[in-house]
């Protein structure tokens, strides 16, 4: 703002340059002002550290300790016995665990995948959209605001066996009546419907940042050079939005992986075990089973698996993005 | 930085050890002394309870609670709202307990959970505390599920009791008396649905959930077969269970019980029998109320009840899975004797007769069935409950939970046709195998 002014036109009592350091009053050098002030913004920041250290940290590191530990429960409170590796061993080896983990794997992929195609394709043509874009906006927005499990109950409504619209609506359509949630193929596609419908505006209006913050001039070069609608949305959307797609990823990637309420309402983890994720297997082995370090393993490995699987997204899109420069 | 977040993580860790070592348990004497005693003193009880089915309007828990207060006024009882969904109630009321607190005092929960609850020092053994000839007065499968390595872990309160509902008015039309077997169920809800007059014919819960065990542990019992031997192993093999999972498929794949079974909990099955879609129904006893009611129900007056069918030969009918609600005492309760004394009151007389005036479920004390008031309350599923055949789940297990869902998830593929029976009982053999051992997760 003011560098922008020409030089001449700046008082001549304030010369350029960084303002000169002003004595204070009985201070000492400038180390111990600044080893205060660091302390002082300790002391303001302690209050937040400690809500974080006992709702974050602690549950966590606590959630990894009960994961190695024997927990008996005991009248008045709980002990802990010898720390192994035993509850890590029973699930990993575990079938159910292998099912879940497949499902919650396929689950994630299938809907980030479908969520990010489509929810970029809206945000394009919500981009273009001119007055009408709020509105629009807004309808479009609605199932991303519907708590999930209000969601979830709603479609579980629609696939209803006896008056779900959606049976009777295929009932017509194939002559009998199909059993959408009964089977497991069927049940995941329900799932994964539910999932798109519901997470990809969130997508949308992300990519929708992302598009409203490509500079306009690029477009031009681009026209100037020739290039039609297809190379231009390849060649210079694309590389651009992919940072904010990267993030958008990554959020769905955390989501999805911990996916509880859409199979909890709707399926119950069934038919069988077809539906059952991870989050509701560490449920089911916490709370149903009351193994409480088995159900922290599940925990705890679900956490490592989704954090490995986005440092090596980064990774990824990282190298991608590198290779993309260099060419 | 790097300093002050390892402090950070020392003193999570510190803290952990000092909550781990601050927990230690307390002696069970010292527990059962305190819970020996009535407190003289006023004291405040929370009694964790889902919804009673009511009969008629008042809310059954309000007036047992006043019955209470009136003979105990020094105490005091706040009802806490638990969930009506056993599963999701038991994950609630589990997080309370293991987190040693005090309340809620008493707990109503499910007849699946002594063993369980027991070995996790969830609920107070209370077999010290109650008379010699305590259980005389109730049905012995109760006794039998509300115990656990000879320790009493609940304290009866009502039974669900599983029955056949039917449809009269189709019976009549088409000259069919009530079905005493699978066999001629078949043949009857098939010659009904030919006609048009129902869309299918038997309606019960296949869905993977407590239901399904009911269900399966119900048809394995009209087969004769056990889930468990003598010595507590894995049976559930032989023709007989290999009859009972076959008669489940036979179901659906005759189109006498619609695929979606497979979906169902026991409100879909419900509202399908009450919207006129169903010739018959496996429900629970306070499912009569429901079909009975001209408010909720197309079908109201054209309603039977009778026990469920057997299979044919000599096998038993009649059978029911013995389930129900009983009384648990929170161990860290602050008012142990007033807790017991509460839990008790609710097995007791008075409110066993408020139950069965007011309330739409079965009363667990046998004696009150016999009184005139049972007959004046018109509900068939109370004067025909003393004509059914009990049998408990395979609860004496604290990994009942794990057995449980190896019978619903292979049962469950039986119904939909992507298992034989066959291989549904091998594979949940395996799994209740695992089960028992304390393997499965």
């Amino acid at each position: 703002m003011t560098s922008s002014a020409p030089a001449s036109r700046r008082p001549a009592a304030e010369p350029a340059g960084p303002p000169p350091v002003r004595p204070r009053r009985g201070d000492g050098p400038g180390r111990v002002s600044r080893r205060r002030r660091a302390r002082t913004g300790w002391l303001f920041a302690s209050p937040a550290l400690l809500i974080i250290s006992a709702v974050t940290v602690f549950p966590v590191l606590f959630s990894v300790l009960l994961s190695f530990a024997e927990v008996r429960l005991e009248y008045g409170g709980f002990s802990i016995r010898s720390l192994t590796g035993d509850h890590y061993a029973a699930v990993l080896s575990s079938p159910e665990w292998r099912q879940a983990l497949l499902f919650t794997f396929g689950f994630t992929v299938v809907t980030v995948l479908l969520e990010l195609v489509l929810g970029t394709a809206a945000a394009l043509v919500l981009e273009r959209l001119g007055a009408a874009r709020g509105w629009v906006l807004a309808v479009l927005l609605l199932p991303w605001a519907l708590i999930n499990v209000v969601a979830a109950q709603l479609w579980g409504y629609l696939f209803n066996g006896t008056y779900g619209g959606l049976t009777w609506l295929f009932e017509q359509l194939l002559g009998h009546q199909p059993d959408i949630l009964g089977q497991p193929a069927s049940a995941m596609g329900a799932m994964v419907v539910v999932d798109v419908w519901k997470t990809t505006p969130f997508v949308a209006i992300v990519v929708l940042a992302g598009l409203m913050l490509i500079p306009g001039d690029v477009y031009e070069a681009a026209e100037i050079d020739g290039a039609g609608t297809w190379t231009t949305f390849w060649k210079v959307t694309l590389p651009q939005l992919r940072p904010i797609m990267a993030i958008a990823v990554l959020f769905r990637i955390l989501q999805a992986f911990g996916i509880f309420d859409l199979p909890f309402v709707l399926t119950q983890g069934g038919p069988g075990t077809a539906t059952e994720s991870l989050a509701i297997l560490g449920y089911k082995t916490l709370f149903q089973n009351l193994a409480i370090g088995r159900g922290a393993a599940v925990a705890t490995t679900t956490a490592v698996i989704v954090i490995s699987c986005c440092l090596l997204f980064l990774r990824v899109f990282k190298a991608q993005a590198d290779e993309g420069g260099r060419a | 930085m790097a300093l002050s977040r390892r402090t950070l993580l020392a003193g999570a860790v510190a803290a952990g050890a000092g909550l781990t070592s601050g927990c230690a348990g307390k002696p069970l004497d010292t527990l059962l002394t305190q819970a020996a005693q009535v407190p003289r003193t006023p004291a405040t009880l929370t009694w964790w309870v889902s919804e009673i089915p009511a009969r008629n309007g008042p809310v059954v828990a309000d007036l047992i609670i006043r019955a209470f207060e009136r003979r105990h006024p020094h105490i005091h009882v706040r009802k806490s709202n638990a969930l009506s969904a056993t599963d999701a109630n038991r994950a609630a009321v589990t997080t309370q307990l293991a987190g040693a607190s005090p309340t809620p005092d008493v707990y109503l929960g499910d007849t699946t959970w002594p063993a369980q609850f027991g070995t996790n020092s969830l609920a107070l053994p209370l077999q010290t505390l109650l008379p010699k000839d305590f259980w005389s007065a109730y049905p012995a499968a109760l006794r039998r599920v509300s115990e656990y390595r000879g320790a009493v872990y609940a304290l009866p309160f009502y039974t669900d009791s599983a029955f056949l509902f039917y449809r009269k008015d189709l019976l009549a039309k088409h000259g069919r008396p009530v079905p005493r077997t699978w066999e001629e169920l078949l043949r009857t809800a098939r010659t009904i649905q030919r006609a048009g007059d129902a869309a299918y014919g038997f309606l019960w819960q296949g869905s993977v959930s407590e239901s399904l065990t009911c269900n399966v542990a119900e048809f394995l019992a009209d087969a004769q077969a056990p889930v468990l031997d003598g010595a507590g192993r894995v049976a559930l093999h032989g023709p007989g269970a290999e009859r009972a999972f076959a008669l489940m498929r036979e179901f659906t794949e005759t189109g006498v019980t619609p695929s979606t079974v497979a979906t169902y909990a026991e409100a879909d099955s419900q509202d399908a029998f009450t919207g006129g879609r169903g010739v018959f129904l496996r429900n629970w006893s306070y499912a009569w109320g429901n079909a009975a009611d001209r408010s909720a129900s197309k079908v109201a007056g054209r309603v039977g009840v009778a026990p469920r069918p057997g299979f044919e030969g000599d096998g038993p009918r009649g059978v029911s899975c013995a389930g129900g609600w009983s009384n648990f005492v929170n161990p860290n309760s602050r008012h142990l004797g007033a807790a017991v004394a509460f839990a008790r009151f609710c097995a007791g007389e008075e409110a066993q007769l408020i139950l069965l005036k007011h309330a739409g479920v079965i009363p667990a004390l046998e004696e009150v069935l016999t009184r005139p008031e049972a007959r004046a309350v018109g509900d068939p599923t109370l004067t025909r409950v003393r004509e059914l055949h009990l049998v408990a789940r395979p609860v004496q297990t604290p990994y009942y939970p794990q057995v449980s869902k190896a019978l619903y998830t292979r049962a469950n593929a039986v119904i939909g046709g992507r298992a034989t029976p066959a291989q549904a009982l091998r594979a949940a053999r395996a799994d209740i195998r695992t089960a028992l051992e304390g393997r499965a997760l």
